[in-house]
């Protein structure tokens, strides 16, 4: 494995010197003025969001709309805890979304790295199929696949949940995008030393892309936990209801929206993908360079 | 990619050794699991669609699939004679022109901008960039008519200050498409940044270094150094970006609802409707008219970004 | 390349199997007095129910079902609530994977398609169409056969600002289509409103404020022997008459949001057609309340030829594939008794699709409410044809460009019955 070190250990040292040098400090200011108005102008709708949580339906309904509430409440989310069986509900999201992002994360690594490493027959027309399956619409497969799901007797499941979802064309073009673009002398540093594909792939190749890892890791989580459509469809019964699907239930009245109890439940939604990302976004720093395995 | 895969293979003694069944076993031991998820639950189900494609099945035939007629080339032909088909042609084409490069731009920009290490509270601003990623699309509809509203909106308001009678935008059949396609752009810019952040870890410090000491200057590092080094990464955003936006939906559907007189009315939405309609066969039909598209337009930034693979 | 070879060789195979099936025609139904199913038994039932309702009915529908459970011990009756957003999808995708539950509530606009599957079980005779209002029943009547009764129903008036009509010279509702008008500009020019009456200018949905007028000219969607009838001359009438408004400036051409309420609030617009659902939102303080007590009211659609209205709502179904036909009959018929309505009426505000129902104190001693029952009597919905929300959306798009002034009413007329014709009827 000597032969891989100094490849890793180099540009470590660089990049310290680099964050220390003077070079930056003085340029700072011109870089920090476009990304805080970025910030403001793309925050703008979340802070408006959080704080319309914390409205009366009235104050929701108010032309031009309000920023600051008027008469601050946490009526929503105590309407929004007492309608809704919301352990259930979170439980539901929760093993989906954590089953959905495991299985993405190791078979299209697996894939992908075959895909991008590995030589074997049929591997052209599989990435061909790959890229196809991304590209076909969705709307057109959903009663197909139901129609399946309930053959296989799996409506009403977590498995009818996550089965569909487990592997998806999206995660392998975006590993072997990734893993293409790791240097290939350091795969060969590793055979000749010996090390077997499988070895390569869980010692070398995850460790090295673990920023990528992390995005899918992000996308699928935010993509499983707010899948709407396809968990209505496949849960009978409210018992396995998802969190977007109770919500959808509880926000939308007879002839009118309940904008309070939608915005407090579009909140509650999104805090579990915020923690995802706040956990999974610092590997975005730990670029080739600093990944290391010991 | 094979080119260079055989290349590195020649290198190393231990892998020319091996025999090509050998190759063979290990690449599909690391497809296997896909593959036979791959099979059952998307393989079957868009063949499904295909052959949906060529019948007239609607709503009415769903308890009796098998019932159906096939109808041969007519879908299409009924297709290709829809005018309002076309109009959604045009007005997809028109966003996806213009949208796709400002929202890869932008995305770059904010990566880019992010990934200088002399920034501080880069946590901070990349949950900000990304917040619109995963705000609640209900309340990004609020807030955007709130700017874009006729009389009480913010960006008329400023024009007002200016002395300039703004117009309804949204409601405004030449100003509509322009006006959902910077709401989309700022709304997938998080995600694009997402991705160009972990394409870019992917270049050794060490190329900057050197090009520090040889005194090139932060442009030329980044057309010299970042965006060749980028490319699959520049590849992949790409091509996910046109089947997304080629497949642009939610926009005017929570903000226009395809109006004005379906100036904003998309391919997607389109499709949509008619699968609310109950035309499957004819919604399936249109399906594969837009993958067909999509597959196109994928090509050609093959063509462009790929390598020579 | 050699994928491709591969896919046409499997799509051989399937165009072989799809060729070999076949279609077989159907006749097309008879249309006359509804018929029914044969009658259920009446005794006593047993056994598991699974409902479907969609929205607050949905949630709420358990509190009946419990009461029925009550009088029927050995039936035990499951409601899942389901989303309206979605409702349609799901009720869909269960058709094709024979997963229907045994009762489910359904938009009234949905029967022709859902009907047409076959999904759908024929109204044992059991019920009595007689005791619903004709309006309603109709949307369950497909072809000739019910496949279902109204639970509750909705329909259309027009909401007028009193003080602002009095101002315009008008202290008693306008009777007539003239009339109508005459206040709308009277509200403009005398009264101060913006816009003297607020009617849909297009998009989704706006054929039910539209085909009303319609109706009342005496036009037709669709006739006996299932021909469309859209570019009648009354139906170009009609829509000359809807566009008026908006040519005169007396209806917007666009709207925001939660602006109506607050324009009506404001006395910016003088006017507005809706259902019932807005009374309880300008009764609402933070909305109305105190701001307008006194100064609206509602007044039954205008005369011309006709004074129809739009009837809408929810339909009860029973579905084929259940295993247990006599007791979901049997809780449908339950949810249609008066006494059950009224409460339902009680519970969730849904008006009762029951005549009968509507001779309790609690509708009757509601001046607003009893206003709805009385338009009910001169209701009508759409044809229950299977195409219909395709149809309906051509007609939306139309109105859209006649009321926008890029087309002549009568033009417009005449791409909705082209369209509508080109459509179908999807039998």
């Amino acid at each position: 494995m000597t032969s891989v070190a100094p490849i890793r250990d180099r540009p470590a040292v660089a990049t310290d010197q680099r964050g220390k040098a003077g070079r930056g400090e003085r340029s700072a200011w011109w870089i920090y003025l476009p990304l805080i108005i970025g910030l403001l102008i793309l925050i703008g709708p979340f802070i408006w969001m959080l704080l319309g949580s914390f409205k009366t339906t009235a104050e929701l309904r108010q032309l031009p709309p309000t920023w600051i509430p008027e008469h601050p409440t946490l009526d929503n989310f105590r309407r929004l805890f007492e309608r809704l069986n919301f352990p259930r509900y979170f439980f539901n999201s929760a093993v989906v979304a954590a089953a959905v992002t495991a299985g993405n994360l190791v078979f299209c690594s697996m894939l992908g790295y075959a895909l991008a490493k590995l030589r074997f027959p049929g591997k052209r027309v599989l990435f061909l199929l790959v890229l196809g399956m991304l590209m076909v619409p969705g709307m057109v497969t959903f009663v197909p696949l139901f129609v399946l799901i309930a053959n296989l007797h799996l409506a009403n499941t977590h498995a009818g949940l996550i089965l569909p979802f487990l592997a998806g064309p999206f995660g392998v073009f975006l590993m072997r995008q990734f893993i293409a673009g790791l240097p290939d002398e350091l795969l060969d540093a590793a055979r000749v030393d010996g090390a077997g594909e499988y070895y390569i792939f869980a010692r070398i190749i995850l460790p090295l892309t673990k920023p990528a890892l992390a995005t899918l890791g992000i996308l699928t989580f935010l993509a499983s936990w707010n899948n709407f459509l396809w968990p209505l469809v496949v849960a009978q019964t409210e018992d396995m209801y998802t969190l977007p699907v109770a919500l959808a239930l509880v926000s939308r009245g007879q002839n009118q929206t309940d904008f309070g109890l939608l915005l407090a439940g579009a909140v509650i939604v999104i805090l579990p993908v915020l923690i995802v990302f706040l956990v999974l976004q610092r590997f975005f720093t730990q670029g080739i360079a600093m990944t290391g395995f010991k | 990619m094979s080119g260079r895969a055989a290349a590195a293979g020649e290198g190393a003694a231990e892998i020319a050794a091996r025999s090509r069944w050998q190759e063979a076993l290990i690449g599909w031991s690391f497809a296997a699991p896909f593959v036979v998820l791959f099979a059952i639950f998307m393989a079957g189900p868009v063949l499904a669609s295909l052959v949906m494609a060529f019948t007239d099945l609607r709503i009415s035939d769903i308890r009796n699939p098998l019932s159906v007629d096939f109808v041969g080339l007519d879908n299409f032909v009924q297709l290709f004679g829809d005018a309002k088909f076309w109009t959604t042609v045009i007005n997809t084409l028109y966003f996806v022109v213009i949208g796709i490069p400002l929202t890869m731009i932008a995305g770059l920009a904010a990566a880019v901008g992010l990934n200088q290490q002399i920034v501080k509270f880069r946590a901070v601003f990349r949950v900000g960039y990304y917040l619109p990623v995963v705000t609640s699309i209900v309340a990004i509809a609020v807030v955007w008519r709130l700017l874009l509203s006729d009389e009480s909106g913010l960006i008329n308001g400023l024009l007002g200050m200016l002395g300039i009678h703004g117009p309804d935008w949204l409601n405004d059949p030449v100003l509509a498409m322009p006006s959902l396609i910077v709401m989309a752009a700022w709304r997938n810019l998080g995600f694009q940044m997402v991705i160009f952040l972990a394409g870019l870890q992917t270049i050794p410090q060490d190329l900057y270094e050197a090009a520090n000491l040889d005194g090139a200057g932060r442009w030329a590092q980044f057309r010299g150094i970042t965006l060749p080094l980028l490319r699959p990464t520049l590849l992949f955003s790409a091509v996910i970006t046109s089947i997304g936006y080629l497949q642009f939906f939610e926009e005017p559907f929570v903000m226009t609802k395809g109006g004005p007189l379906d100036h904003t009315l998309s391919v997607s939405y389109y499709i949509f409707n008619q699968f609310g309609f109950g035309n499957y066969a004819y919604a399936a039909s249109m399906s594969y008219v837009l993958f067909v598209a999509i597959v196109g337009l994928t090509l050609i930034q093959f063509r462009l970004l790929g390598r020579e693979d | 390349m050699n994928v491709i070879r591969r896919l046409a060789v499997v799509m051989a195979i399937l165009a072989l199997v799809l060729v070999a099936c076949g279609r077989s025609n159907e006749g097309g139904g008879a249309s006359g007095a509804a018929s029914l199913g044969p009658a259920v038994s009446s005794g006593p039932v047993s056994g598991d129910l699974t409902v479907w309702a969609m929205g607050t009915e949905g949630e709420k529908l358990g509190l009946l079902a419990k009461d029925f459970m009550a009088e029927n011990p050995d039936v035990r009756v499951k409601v899942t609530a389901v989303p309206w957003d979605a409702a349609h999808d799901k009720i869909t995708t269960a058709i094709a994977g024979n997963t229907t539950p045994d009762v489910s509530l359904i938009g009234t606009t949905w029967m022709g398609e859902f009907a047409k599957t076959g999904a759908l079980d024929a109204t044992p005779a059991n019920l009595d169409p007689k005791s619903f209002f004709e309006g309603a029943f109709n949307t369950s009547v497909v072809n000739g056969t019910s496949y279902g009764v109204p639970w509750y129903v909705e329909t259309r008036l027009i909401y007028y600002r009193t003080d602002l009509a009095a101002k315009a010279g008008f202290t008693e509702a306008p009777k007539s289509w003239a009339d109508l008008m005459k206040m709308a500009e009277g509200m403009k020019s005398k009264a101060g409103a913006q816009w003297g009456i607020s009617l849909q200018a297009g998009g989704t949905g706006s054929w039910q404020t539209f085909l009303p007028f319609a109706w009342q000219q005496g036009a037709t969607v669709i006739d006996d022997q299932g021909k469309f009838t859209l570019d009648s001359p009354e139906m170009t009438k009609a829509l000359e008459y809807y566009t008026s408004f908006f040519k005169g400036k007396l209806s917007p051409t666009a709207l925001e949001p939660n602006a109506l309420e607050q324009g009506f609030v404001a006395g910016k617009i003088g006017a507005f057609v809706s259902g019932p659902w807005h009374i309880g939102i300008l009764k609402d303080p933070k909305v109305g309340g105190d701001k307008i007590t006194g100064k609206w009211g509602l007044m039954h659609m205008p005369m011309e030829k006709k004074a129809t209205s739009f009837v809408g709502g929810g339909d009860l179904v029973v579905f084929k594939d259940s295993k247990n036909r006599a007791a979901a009959w049997k809780f449908v018929e339950y949810l249609s008794k008066p006494e059950v309505q009224v409460k339902w009426f009680k519970t969730v505000n849904d008006l009762p699709a029951v005549k009968a129902a509507w001779d309790d104190a609690s509708l009757k001693g509601d001046e607003n409410v009893a206003k709805f029952g009385d338009q009910l009597n001169d209701a009508q919905s759409p044809p229950t044809i299977a195409t219909w929300e395709q149809v309906a959306a051509a007609i939306d798009s139309e109105v859209e460009k006649a009321t926008k002034g890029t087309e002549s009413p009568a033009d417009a007329v005449k791409a909705m019955q082209q369209q509508a014709t080109s459509i179908g009827t999807g039998s």
